[in-house]
C-alpha cells in the first residue's frame, strides 16, 4: 500500500481484461477442487459445473489411501532439513569465497559455479551406487543430502552476488576489534544476509516440496514415501475415477497451495529478490 | 516478515507433530494383531501388476508365514524396469521381482538366483519353466493372455457375433460406426496395444505356419530378421488404421481411459486381459462381457496374445534369501496358486491344479484347446525392444513412418541390444 | 595474519565444497568416465571403446529427435513465456485495484507440483468426450482438437501447460524490476510527449534488461532439461513426438540398459547447455551495455 507519486486514472478497460485472463488462468485449478467433489457421471457430464451436492467422504478415503500423515510427515522432514543444509553450507561458503584472495579456493568457486550449468540427471547412476555403498538408501537422509548437494550451486551463485554488495567497512572494523573471520562471519554477516536467505529458501522449499525423482529413485518402502509418490502409486490403480484420483492430487498440491495463499506477499517478493539480485 | 516466517515454522512443525501422532497411533493398532512373532523378516517384492491383482495371494502368504513381514511394491511398468535395474546395478533392490519370461536379461548379469534345484521348482509342469542356458531362474504366476473383450449386450442389439475372420472382424466395426457406436476403445498412448494387435495378425499368419516355428530363436541370434518376413502381414493390419478402427485420437488416451469408455458401454471392444476383469465389474455390475480371439485372414479359432505370464525371481543380492526362498516355497502350493487366479484368471503351471474356464471366456475356449496362445516377445532375450516397434507403429498411425520403416527399427533395435548382451 | 584469514576461509568454504563434490562432482565425473566405455547394466565387465558412443549418438533417431524437441521446448517456453510475462508485468504494475488479487492468481501455477500439473492437463486436454478443453471448444462451435495424441500438436500442448504453470513466475521477477525502476522517468516522458508505446519501448523494455537475462536464462535451461512435465504427460509420446533430451538419455540408460552410452548422452547434453548458457549470458550482457 505504497502511495503512488501520480494520481493516476484507473485503467478500467485493462483491468476488466486481466481479470478475464486472470480466470482462464485459475480454471484449471477450480477444475482440480471442484472434480473432486463430484460423482464420477457427474464429472463427465459437465466438468466445470458446481457439484449438485458436496461429497467430502473422497478426501477421506484418499487420505487413509494415501497414509496422509505419515506422507506429509517425510515431505516435511525432508523439506526441513534439505532447507537448513542448503542455506547454511552456502552461506558460509560464499562468505569464504567472497572475501577469500587465494587461488585454490578461485578454482574450487569454479567447480562449484560449473555445477549451474551441468543437469544433476546424468549423474544419476553413479549417485545411486554412491548413496548404496554409504548405507543412506531408502532413508529420508539420502534424498535432504541430494537435495543440498544439487543447491549449492544456485545458491553459492545467489548468495555471493549479496555478500559482495556488502559494505567491507563493517566488517573491517569488526576485525579491528578483534574478531575473528568465523566469528565475523556469524556475528555480522551472516545476520546482513537474512533477506537473501529468505528468498533462497523460499525457492528451494517449492524445490524440494515437489521433488519427485528424487524420492522415487531413492525412497523404496511405503513407510518412507512421499506425498507424490502416493499420488504416481494410485495413478494406475484410479485414474479414471475421478472420485478417488482427484482427491489424491489435491492433497498432493495443497500444503504448498495453503502455504502460498498464506505466504504469498513473502514468497513473491522472496522469489522477485532472490531473482534480480542474483 | 522474519516473525512470519518463524510462526509459519512453527505452525507446521505443530501440524505435522499432531498429525503424525495420529499416524503412529493408527500405526499401533493395526499392528497389535500380529504382534504374535517377535522378529519379523522384512521382504520386499517389487512387481508391475498392481496390488489389488494380487489381494488374495498376498493375504494367503501373510497367513502362512507369520514371521515374515512381507511389503508389496507396485510400480508402474512405465518406469518397472528403469527403477528395478538401478536398483539392481547398485547392488540393492527388491528380495523379489516380477519379471516375464526367463529372466535372460537379468540372469545374464548374474541378478537372479539360480533356482534350477530349488524342491519347488520340480512341482511345476515343464512346459511353465522358461530356461536360460538351460537353467531355472524364474517361478511362473498364473498364464498370462488377452484378446478382444466385447460388450454382448451391443452384440445382441446390433446383430453381432464375435468374428471368425479378420475381414468378419472388420465388417463388425463397420456395422458398429454406421449403427453410431464406437467399435473399439483403446489406450493407444501406451506402446503395447497396437503392438499387441499386429502380433495378432502375425499369431495367426505367420506363427501358425509350421515353417516358421523356429524364427524366434533365429531372430534372436541374429540369423532372420523381421523385415522381409513380416511386412505383408503387418500392411494388411494398417487396415484397421485406414478404415478408422484406431484413430490419432487414441494416441491421447491411456489404459484406464480406454477401460472407462468399454466400462460404460461407449465402446463395444476393447483388447486386454483377465486383470480388468474385476474393475470392469466394479464400474459397470451390468456389463455383460466376453472374450474373443483375434481372428485371422482364414477362417479358424484365432489366436489370442499371452504366455507364460509374469513370474518371479529371487534378487542375488538379497539378504534374506532364507525368507524370499519361503516365499516361493508357499507361492508352489495348489492353494497360492487358486488365491493368484481369483484375482487375475489364468491357468496355473503348478502340477495338479485343475482351472475352471469361467463363462467370459466361453468365445475363446476353441483357441485355449488348440493351445493357440503366444506371444512373440516375451521370447527374445532382450530388453524393451517391443517397445521400440510400438512406439514406431504409432508413429505409423500419426503418418510419420512406413510399415517397412517401423519393422527395421525393430530389427536394429535387436542388433543393438544383441551387441550390449554379448559385449560385441 | 593474512594467512590466518585465508585458513579461515577455507574452513567456511570446506563442508559446502566437500558434500557437492561427493554428491555431485564425483558422480558427474563418474558419468563422464563411463561415457568411454561399453558399461552396461547387463554386464559385469566394462570395457573403454573410446569415442564409439558419441559416434553413435548421431545416427540414433531418437535421440537426434529429443535433442530437436528439447530445443524446440526451451526456444518456444523462453520466447512465450517471455512475451506474454512482459506486459503482464508491466500491466500489473499500474495502479489496478485488484492487483494483489491477480499477482496471487497468476503465479498460482507455480507452486504447484510439475507432476501433478502435468496429470490435471492430461485430464484437461483429453480427447474422451469428458475433457473439459474440447467440451468448452465443441459448445463454441471450434470442434475438438486432439491435442496429446497428435503427433505435430503434442509438443506444443506441452509447451502450453508449461507457460500456463511458468509465466507467473517470470512475471514476478518482471515486476519487481519494474518496481525498481524510479517513476519520475516515466513521468518525464510524459511531459516530452511520449504515447505509452513509446514509452514501453524507450524506456521500459531497456530498463528490464536484467530481469530478461534472468528469465530467459533460467527459461532456456529450464527448457532443454524438460522432464517431469512430460513424464506424467505423454511419456514422450506418440511414438517419439515429444521426447526431450532427459527423457531419451532415461530410457537408454535404464530400460535399454546402456549406461555407457546414456552417459556419452549426458555429457553431450551438459556440454550443449554449457554452451547455450554462455553464448546467451553474453548476449545479454552485451545488450545491457548498449
Amino acid at each position: 500500500m505504497q502511495a503512488t507519486t501520480t494520481k493516476e486514472k484507473r485503467p478500467y478497460v485493462l483491468e476488466f481484461c486481466l481479470i478475464v485472463i486472470a480466470i482462464l488462468v485459475a480454471l484449471p485449478i477450480y477444475y482440480l477442487l471442484v472434480t473432486t467433489l463430484k460423482t464420477p457421471e457427474e464429472a463427465a457430464a459437465s466438468p466445470l459445473g458446481l457439484p449438485h451436492q458436496w461429497i467430502l467422504s473422497n478426501y477421506v478415503d484418499a487420505w487413509k489411501l494415501m497414509h496422509y500423515p505419515r506422507v506429509f510427515m517425510n515431505n516435511f522432514i525432508i523439506t526441513f532439513f534439505s532447507l537448513i543444509g542448503c542455506t547454511i553450507l552456502p552461506c558460509m561458503a560464499s562468505y569464504g569465497f567472497a572475501r577469500s584472495r587465494n587461488w585454490l579456493s578461485k578454482l574450487l568457486f569454479l567447480a562449484i559455479i560449473a555445477g549451474l550449468v551441468v543437469p544433476f540427471q546424468i549423474a544419476l547412476i553413479p549417485l545411486y551406487k554412491l548413496i548404496m555403498s554409504m548405507h543412506l538408501m531408502n532413508t529420508l537422509w539420502a534424498v535432504v543430502i541430494i537435495n543440498v548437494s544439487v543447491t549449492i550451486p544456485f545458491n553459492v551463485f545467489l548468495f555471493i552476488n549479496f555478500v559482495k554488495s556488502l559494505p567491507l567497512e563493517v566488517e573491517e572494523s569488526a576485525s579491528i576489534d578483534g574478531s575473528g573471520v568465523v566469528g565475523t562471519f556469524f556475528r555480522i554477516v551472516l545476520p546482513l544476509m537474512q533477506p537473501v536467505i529468505a528468498s533462497a529458501a523460499i525457492l528451494n522449499s517449492l524445490t524440494f516440496w515437489n521433488d519427485f525423482m528424487g524420492p522415487l529413485l531413492f525412497l523404496q518402502t511405503r513407510e518412507k514415501a512421499v506425498i507424490l509418490q502416493e499420488v504416481y502409486r494410485n495413478i494406475g490403480q484410479f485414474s479414471t475415477n475421478w472420485t478417488a484420483f482427484f482427491p489424491m492430487m489435491v492433497l498432493g498440491v495443497a500444503p504448498l497451495l495453503l502455504f502460498y495463499i498464506i505466504m504469498q506477499k513473502y514468497i513473491i517478493s522472496g522469489i522477485a529478490a532472490g531473482s534480480v539480485k542474483g | 516478515m522474519k516473525k512470519t516466517l518463524i510462526l509459519m515454522a512453527s505452525l507446521m512443525m505443530v501440524s505435522s507433530l499432531v498429525l503424525s501422532g495420529c499416524g503412529s497411533s493408527d500405526d499401533k493398532s493395526g499392528k497389535d494383531g500380529s504382534a504374535s512373532g517377535e522378529k519379523k523378516t522384512k521382504i520386499r517384492i517389487m512387481g508391475y501388476n498392481k496390488e489389488e491383482t494380487r489381494k488374495s495371494y498376498l493375504e494367503y502368504l501373510k497367513k502362512k508365514l507369520p514371521n515374515v513381514d512381507i511389503e508389496f511394491q507396485f510400480i508402474d511398468l512405465k518406469s518397472y524396469e528403469n527403477i528395478l535395474r538401478t536398483q539392481l546395478a547398485a547392488g540393492e533392490g527388491p528380495d523379489i521381482f516380477e519379471t516375464s519370461g526367463s529372466g535372460a536379461v537379468y540372469a545374464n548379469a548374474d541378478y537372479v538366483e539360480d533356482l534350477t534345484n530349488a524342491s519347488f521348482t520340480s512341482k511345476y509342469n515343464d512346459t511353465g519353466l522358461i530356461r536360460y542356458q538351460g537353467k531355472v531362474y524364474t517361478i511362473p504366476l498364473q498364464s498370462w493372455f488377452e484378446g478382444i473383450w466385447y460388450n454382448k449386450d451391443i452384440f445382441t442389439k446390433q446383430g453381432l457375433t464375435p468374428p471368425k475372420t479378420w475381414d468378419e472382424w472388420m465388417t463388425i466395426h463397420d456395422k458398429l460406426r454406421q449403427a453410431g457406436i464406437k467399435p473399439q476403445a483403446m489406450g493407444a498412448k501406451s506402446w503395447e496395444p497396437m503392438m499387441k494387435q499386429s502380433m495378432g495378425m502375425l499369431l495367426n499368419e505367420f506363427y501358425a505356419k509350421p515353417e516358421n516355428k523356429d524364427f524366434d530363436t533365429a531372430f534372436s541370434d541374429g540369423t532372420k530378421k523381421v523385415s522381409g518376413n513380416w511386412n505383408e502381414l503387418v500392411t494388411k493390419w494398417t487396415e484397421t488404421i485406414q478404415k478408422g478402427n484406431i484413430t490419432k485420437d487414441m494416441l491421447g488416451i491411456d489404459y484406464d481411459q480406454a477401460q472407462d469408455e468399454f466400462a460404460t458401454g461407449k465402446a463395444a471392444m476393447w483388447e486386454s486381459g483377465p486383470w480388468a476383469a474385476e474393475a470392469l465389474k466394479q464400474k459397470n455390475p451390468n456389463l455383460n462381457m466376453g472374450m474373443f480371439p483375434i481372428p485371422g485372414l482364414t477362417e479358424g479359432t484365432g489366436w489370442l496374445i499371452g504366455g507364460p505370464g509374469s513370474a518371479l525371481s529371487i534378487n542375488k543380492q538379497s539378504k534374506n534369501k532364507d525368507a524370499a526362498m519361503q516365499v516361493l516355497e508357499v507361492t508352489s502350493t495348489p492353494e497360492a496358486q487358486q488365491a493368484l487366479i481369483k484375482d487375475n484368471f489364468g491357468s496355473s503351471f503348478l502340477k495338479g491344479v485343475d482351472v475352471q474356464l469361467p463363462a467370459e471366456y466361453q468365445d475363446s475356449a476353441a483357441a485355449f484347446k488348440e493351445g493357440h496362445v503366444y506371444a512373440p516377445w516375451i521370447n527374445w532375450p532382450f530388453g524393451a525392444i517391443a517397445e521400440d516397434y510400438g512406439k514406431a507403429l504409432q508413429e505409423v498411425l500419426t503418418g510419420g513412418r512406413t510399415v517397412e520403416e517401423a519393422l527395421k527399427v525393430l530389427d536394429d533395435k535387436a542388433d543393438q541390444q544383441r551387441k550390449t548382451l554379448t559385449g560385441k | 595474519m593474512l594467512r590466518k584469514r585465508e585458513r579461515s576461509f577455507f574452513l567456511l568454504i570446506l563442508p559446502a565444497v566437500l558434500i557437492y563434490m561427493i554428491f555431485y562432482l564425483y558422480p558427474v565425473i563418474s558419468t563422464f568416465v563411463h561415457s568411454f566405455t561399453d558399461w552396461s547394466l547387463l554386464q559385469k565387465n566394462i570395457h573403454f571403446i573410446g569415442l564409439d558412443n558419441y559416434k553413435a549418438l548421431f545416427h540414433d533417431d531418437v535421440v537426434l529427435t529429443g535433442i530437436k524437441n528439447s530445443i524446440l521446448y526451451a526456444i518456444i517456453m523462453t520466447i512465450v513465456q517471455n512475451a506474454l510475462a512482459v506486459p503482464l508485468a508491466v500491466a500489473l504494475d499500474r495502479n489496478l485495484r485488484t492487483k494483489n488479487w491477480l499477482r496471487m492468481i497468476f503465479f498460482a501455477p507455480a507452486v504447484l507440483s510439475p507432476l501433478v500439473v502435468g496429470f490435471l492437463w492430461s485430464y484437461i486436454m483429453s480427447s474422451l468426450d469428458y475433457g473439459p478443453l474440447n467440451q468448452i471448444l465443441t459448445h463454441l462451435g471450434l470442434g475438438s482438437v486432439n491435442w496429446l495424441g497428435s503427433a505435430k500438436l503434442a509438443l506444443y500442448s506441452v509447451i502450453l501447460t508449461q507457460v500456463w504453470q511458468w509465466t507467473g513466475w517470470a512475471m514476478v521477477i518482471y515486476l519487481a524490476n519494474l518496481q525498481g525502476i524510479s517513476k519520475e522517468l516515466f513521468e518525464a516522458a510524459h511531459m516530452d510527449g511520449a504515447n505509452g508505446w513509446k514509452t514501453f519501448w524507450k524506456i521500459t523494455l531497456p530498463l528490464l534488461v536484467p530481469s530478461i537475462t534472468i528469465n530467459t536464462v533460467l527459461s532456456m535451461i529450464g527448457g532443454l532439461k524438460v522432464f517431469d512435465i512430460i513424464f506424467s504427460m505423454t511419456n514422450g509420446g506418440p511414438g517419439h513426438a515429444t521426447e526431450s533430451i532427459v527423457t531419451v538419455l532415461l530410457q537408454r540408460a535404464f530400460t535399454d540398459s546402456q549406461l555407457g552410452y546414456a552417459s556419452a548422452l549426458g555429457v553431450l547434453f551438459s556440454s550443449f547447455v554449457m554452451i547455450v548458457t554462455v553464448l546467451q549470458l553474453r548476449l545479454m550482457k552485451r545488450w545491457e551495455v548498449s
